[in-house]
């Protein structure tokens, strides 16, 4: 069976800075994959290079088989790979339930009639449904993570990239998003890709890491192995930390 | 559509519709003509500019477009009036297109400069090309679709209630929505997988359709077409009305375009003063009012959320 | 041809003057103030006040002038624009009915008629054998001036690094301890006085009537365009190309289609590279 998606020699520059370099690597369907790395290390452009928010320069990305380099953004999302972002994004201007709305009008859903039952079903499975009419202003930020990871499945994804998902959250909220993210997964078997940086809930969560630093892929392997090697050690601590450790 | 709307609304047509054959004065009934004109221009206009947040600052060259397309046909081929209508709608469409396209991925004082822009050249080309377009005399002597005063009136209001009619249920449809999600954020709706670009240029193209009409009605009223009718002040005083009605409602644009034609119109007796205090009263409720000022009032009017 | 090259090169220097001080106030403070043509016309008209109806002496009263209208740009930007600061359309919406106010209050009080406004040179000067209006020359000399005092005070003076930190973040610039509000109207000033000088100076040849600040307002609005919202390099040399393709059609074509220039230049650079030759990117 082929991966789900392959992703072989990605490249990416932004004159003069190589962000994105030489990348590759397979998921296979069903797996949570982490994708660590320090600040810089060019996983937020490899995320916009997989879901058509920034052009390649070279290589090749293929979900199901098919190429999705330089399809544009609502294109990939129609064909299964949905993501969230970084700092939270939500439709300002509207409450809850329409924010999940609007992911269920994505054509992929074909809705129709039975769009109120999905949202409603959507809002139950994120912890949301109490909160429904609620603004958007008002959420405290571990809610809008919610949110956002609501809308991303409502156009039901097969692929769910996930950017820095703990980012911003206080002690409390993160171990729920946990829990959330690996129901999510058992529930409806997804492929997820997690970008983070919090090193205890990643590696409860995911079954390979794949490391990067300065654009390019370092290690792929176990998460046991992975927080062991050395060079993902120095991408962290800096050089001449191993004669230390 | 809650009762005490539904109720406010019949009280706003009945008087509508009933005030101009009570005052049985031809200059007067012109005058809601020209309201219910500025109606349906503004309601058109806020129909993109307000659910999508990107104002429109070119609303003039739709209007001047339909305008135009009336004097074509009926002013120099002379075909029958009626069939204005449709090309003049067509020929907005066309615009809304052709504008659309190259300047909608722009950010928002851009799209509001291009639009201004597109307009104005229209302008420059409709005095320049006189051989044609009748330079800045315009085109005369267009027939009227509808002889009696009262009897075209009629046909605009009922026209401007069929717009908003219209245009507020696409608004609170699924297309309203994702306009409103593209106000929000862009970015996130083609997370969201939607087709942005599809839906700006749509809504862009629905908005010059019905400035086109009001444009095409707007020509047989006058019975001539000029440059004017794509002037920047136009387009201007388009988003004042939907800003004075309350942006985003839909029917308080329209509402404010019928109220500050009014304003107008009641302030001749002003003399040279007339324009100068209108923009001074603008200024204030610009100021303090954000919201607008007929909505929030019926609002306020209303009580509460029925 | 040296004819055109002169000319050419004052135009450029007039709408220079004017595309700078709206460049600056956007760049800054992201204000599109709508009512700079209306500095530049009210700054015509005070000019034509106080040299024609009051007798003041030619230098009083561009000093005068000038000075008015810098305050007037700064009340507006205090009472008017400050408070409503966050929503773009409605500064853009009060901004414009100033302008459409102070139209309406000049023609008011002058009339619809062109004023003469009195020039400072009132001698033709001989350029290389082509005979030039002396005012005109004066026009892109004090631009020249103008613009470069400008350019040295903000590059070279503490006030003038204040207002770059804000014009980058005023956010920031404000925990640094720099009063972001108080630049904003600093700059609306500096602004309002760039255009009042512009209609001051350009006034004697120029015409000068109630509608002036429309068609000011278009050709500012290209260069800035043209040039890049919010660089000031990029306004003048977008002014030179602006001002002499304008020249150049009125001398060797049509002088009617001048107005066109500067609108088909805005849709070509909005359809093309709409950040202009100089500014920062700006698709949504």
């Amino acid at each position: 069976m082929s991966a789900l998606l392959e992703v072989e020699g990605l490249t990416k520059r932004f004159s003069g800075v190589t962000a994105v370099k030489d990348v590759s690597f397979t998921l296979e369907a069903g797996e949570i994959t982490g994708v660590l790395g320090p600040n810089g290390a060019g996983k937020t452009t490899l995320f916009n290079l997989l879901t058509g928010f920034l052009p390649s320069d070279a290589g090749a990305a293929r979900f199901e088989g098919k190429s999705i380099l330089g399809a544009a953004p609502h294109a990939i999302v129609n064909r299964g790979v949905a993501r969230t972002f970084q700092l939270c994004r939500p439709f300002y201007g509207m409450t809850v339930r329409e924010n999940v709305v609007v992911g269920c009008l994505a054509p992929r859903v074909h809705a129709g009639g039975g769009l109120e039952q999905r949202v409603a079903e959507i809002l139950e499975e994120v912890g949301l449904a109490h909160k429904a009419a609620q603004p958007v202003e008002i959420l405290p930020y571990g809610d809008l993570r919610r949110l956002e990871i609501a809308r991303a499945l409502a156009t039901r994804p097969q692929l769910l990239l996930l950017d820095e998902p703990f980012a911003g959250l206080g002690a409390g909220e993160i171990e729920p998003l946990v829990q959330l993210i690996r129901q999510l997964h058992d529930s409806q078997g997804l492929t997820i890709l997690i970008i983070e940086h919090k090193l205890r809930e990643f590696m409860q969560l995911v079954s390979r890491v794949i490391a990067m630093d300065f654009g390019e892929v370092i290690a792929i392997g176990a998460p046991g192995d992975i927080v062991r090697h050395p060079r993902v050690i120095e991408s962290y601590i800096g050089k001449g930390a191993n004669a230390i450790a | 559509m809650g009762k005490r709307n539904m109720a406010g609304a019949a009280v706003l047509l009945a008087l509508l519709a009933g005030l101009p054959p009570l005052l049985h004065n031809h200059y007067l009934t012109g005058v809601f003509i020209v309201c219910a004109i500025d109606g349906i221009w503004a309601a058109s206009w806020d129909f993109f500019s307000g659910l999508t947040g990107r104002e429109n600052f070119g609303h003039a060259l739709f209007i001047g477009g339909g305008a135009y397309a009336a004097a074509f046909l009926n002013g120099n081929f002379g075909l029958n009036p009626w069939f204005s209508i449709p090309a003049g709608i067509a020929v907005a469409v066309v615009l809304g297109l052709l504008v659309g396209f190259p300047t909608l991925r722009l950010k928002g004082p851009y799209f509001a400069l291009a639009t201004l822009a597109s307009a104005a050249i229209m302008q420059q080309v409709a005095i320049n090309l006189w051989q044609y377009t009748g330079g800045s005399e315009g085109i005369y002597g267009l027939d009227t679709l509808i002889e009696s005063s009262l009897g075209f009136y009629y046909l605009v209001l009922g026209i401007m209630v069929a717009t908003v009619v219209v245009l507020s249920l696409i608004a609170k449809s699924r297309w309203g929505t994702i306009m409103r999600a593209i106000k929000g954020d862009e970015t996130a709706c083609q997370a969201a997988g939607i087709n942005v670009t599809f839906y700006k240029i749509a809504s862009l193209a629905l908005s010059a359709a019905f400035a086109g009409l009001g444009g095409v009605l707007f020509a047989h009223y006058q019975q001539a077409v000029t440059p004017d009718d794509f002037d920047v002040f136009l387009s201007i005083s388009v988003i004042i009305m939907a800003y004075v009605g309350g942006i985003g409602t839909i029917w308080g644009a329209a509402c404010g375009g019928i109220l500050l034609n009014l304003m107008l119109e009641l302030m001749r007796g002003l003399g040279e003063y007339r324009l100068w205090v209108y923009y001074v009263i603008l200024m204030v409720v610009l100021f303090f009012m954000r919201e607008g000022f007929v909505a929030p009032l019926w609002r306020r009017l209303r009580g509460g959320d029925a | 041809m040296l004819t055109v090259l002169i000319y050419g090169a004052v135009t450029s220097a007039v709408l220079a003057m004017l595309a700078v001080g709206f460049t600056l106030i956007f760049g800054v403070a992201r204000i599109l103030n709508l009512a700079h043509g209306a500095f530049y016309a009210l700054g015509a008209y005070c000019a034509y006040s106080f040299t024609a109806l009051l007798k003041l002496p030619l230098i009083v009263s561009a000093a005068l002038s000038v000075a008015l209208v810098a305050v007037f740009g700064m009340a507006m930007e205090r009472v008017l624009v400050r408070p409503l600061r966050q929503s773009s359309l409605a500064v853009l919406m009060i901004t414009l009915t100033v302008a459409l106010t102070l139209e309406q209050v000049l023609f008011i009080a002058f009339g619809s008629q062109s004023k003469n406004v009195p020039a400072f040179v009132n001698f033709p000067i001989n350029v290389h054998g082509v005979s030039v209006d002396g005012q005109r020359l004066l026009a892109l000399a004090i631009a020249v001036v103008l613009i470069g005092a400008l350019w040295l005070f903000i590059q070279r003076t503490r006030l003038g690094s204040a207002i770059l930190a804000v014009s980058q973040d005023p956010e920031a610039a404000q925990y640094m301890g720099i009063p972001a509000n108080r630049i904003f109207t600093i700059v609306m000033g500096l602004s309002a006085a760039l255009a009042g000088a512009a209609g001051v100076i350009a006034g004697p040849f120029l015409s000068v009537r109630p509608t002036m600040d429309q068609t000011a307002m278009i050709t500012a609005f290209s260069v800035v365009i043209v040039g890049g919202l919010g660089s000031i390099p990029g306004s003048i040399l977008a002014a030179c190309i602006i001002g002499y393709s304008q020249t150049f059609v009125a001398f060797y074509l049509n002088p009617e289609w001048t107005g066109t220039v500067s609108l088909v230049a805005i849709l070509l650079t909005l359809v093309l590279r709409p950040s202009g030759l100089m500014g920062r990117v700006v698709n949504a």
